[in-house]
């Protein structure tokens, strides 16, 4: 194993974002898939393949980060990739450097307190640009407030992904609201801790 | 806060898997072998961003495996030195504050790097902030302990506050050879293989709620 190049770019928590949010609705798609051919079928008349079983560790760094990204204090779900090339763009001509411009894009900074934070010596560099900078952080947010109403897959929540893999009566009456992390279906395990669990309601 | 790291590998597909197309096998494998899992000096790997060469199946002797060398992009989590992050209070003690994002939780705010005056307070267990207190006679904690309850800016767990990275440590947790004596130091604290530590010691920095309005809360 030999790391060529530790560092050969610097992404954009939009980015991914989108990038595991795509994974994610893939990995669903084919587990929906799957769950039906099984269904249909019976048992195997093919064994699974390997690549079917979920791994775990994806899962989780998958679905963490996710939640993370999406987070109500973060900007990333009110982005959109033409906003932020946009902003970006705009940014090309303030003598910013590279990772100013990345945080800028990440934090999305709309009052000048974030913004001193962000970029160094703020007041010697670019005092007069400060408010045009955070206005045009404004409008790549807003833009996207149109953008993201298509198609935007939905972040799957871990209670669906498991109920999918559990066998259950392929019904997909799910409280789908994402607030329930307990099936209704437990497994054994399952069932005894909610017994056992006395803390509080 | 995430990078792109380009590494070289040989991966192991297994007969079972020789139906399923060969770059789907590999990202399957490669994301089995680098989720969730911390590389030294590169960071927390997320998942294979794409796959750019690949080469053709070699068999070794003694298995059945079919050895790719295969270069790839994988996504890691690695935030540079003086990044701002938002990040969530896991856990206060008398040494810091521990952060976290989720997906990731060793981040670290030590004592020195809380804005001044700080105290903790046992009872709450939480960090609190004085911003009234100018008096640096009176900065000691017994003091600010004292001080009245309205005054002070607590930092309660799962408050989102606004972190700068000052430094990243990465520990070699590879078990080293046997030691002769039976005392070896080696197994008592399991320490995280990539610790981060931040400071939130500048003006606009900490609890988000202090600055806005763009005002200092003073």
């Amino acid at each position: 194993m030999e790391v060529v190049n530790a560092r050969a770019a610097l992404l954009s928590n939009y980015e991914v974002l989108q990038l595991l949010k795509e994974h994610e609705a893939e990995q669903l798609a084919h587990a929906k898939a799957a769950f039906a051919v099984k269904k249909e079928h019976g048992t195997d008349l093919n064994a699974a393949l390997p690549t079917d079983e979920v791994i775990e560790n994806l899962r989780t760094v998958e679905f963490e980060a996710i939640e993370y990204l999406s987070a109500p204090f973060q900007p990333t779900a009110q982005q959109s990739a033409e906003g932020i090339s946009k902003l970006v763009r705009s940014l090309a001509p303030e003598s910013l450097t590279k990772a100013e411009k990345l945080q800028i894009a990440n934090l999305a900074p709309t009052e000048p307190i974030e913004l001193y934070v962000i970029v160094e010596e703020l007041e010697e560099r670019m005092l007069d640009k400060m408010d045009d900078i955070l206005q045009r952080v404004k409008d790549s947010l807003d833009d996207s407030a149109n953008a993201n109403a298509d198609g935007a897959p939905r972040v799957v929540t871990e209670a669906e992904l498991a109920a999918l893999a559990m066998d259950i009566d392929g019904d997909n009456g799910w409280d789908k609201d994402g607030n329930d992390d307990e099936p209704e279906y437990v497994d054994d395990e399952g069932a005894f801790e909610g017994d056992l669990d006395l803390d509080d309601d | 806060m995430f990078q792109l790291a380009i590494i070289k590998d040989t991966i192991p597909l297994l007969p079972a898997t020789f139906s399923v197309p060969a770059e789907k096998a590999l990202t399957y494998e490669l994301n089995k072998k680098y989720a969730n899992r911390i590389l030294h000096d590169v960071g927390l790997c997320i998942c294979v961003f794409d796959i750019i060469q690949a080469g053709e199946g070699k068999v070794r002797y003694g298995d059945g495996c079919l050895w790719h060398k295969v270069n790839f992009r994988l996504v890691v989590f690695r935030p540079f030195k003086s990044e701002v992050l938002l990040a969530r209070v896991k856990s206060s003690d008398n040494t810091g504050i521990r952060l976290t994002l989720g997906f990731f939780d060793d981040i670290h705010v030590l004592e020195g790097n809380l804005p001044w005056p700080s105290a903790f307070d046992p009872n709450e267990r939480a960090w609190f902030w004085l911003p009234k207190e100018t008096d640096s006679e009176k900065a000691q904690w017994e003091d600010l302990l004292d001080s009245p309850l309205v005054e002070r800016q607590y930092l309660f767990q799962s408050d989102v506050v606004r972190v700068r990275v000052t430094t990243e440590k990465f520990y070699d947790v590879e078990p080293g050879p046997p030691k002769a004596n039976a005392a070896a130091p080696g197994a008592d604290e399991r320490r995280s293989p990539y610790v981060v530590t931040c400071s939130i010691a500048e003006q606009g920095l900490g609890l988000r709620e202090w600055w806005t309005g763009g005002t200092e809360e003073a």
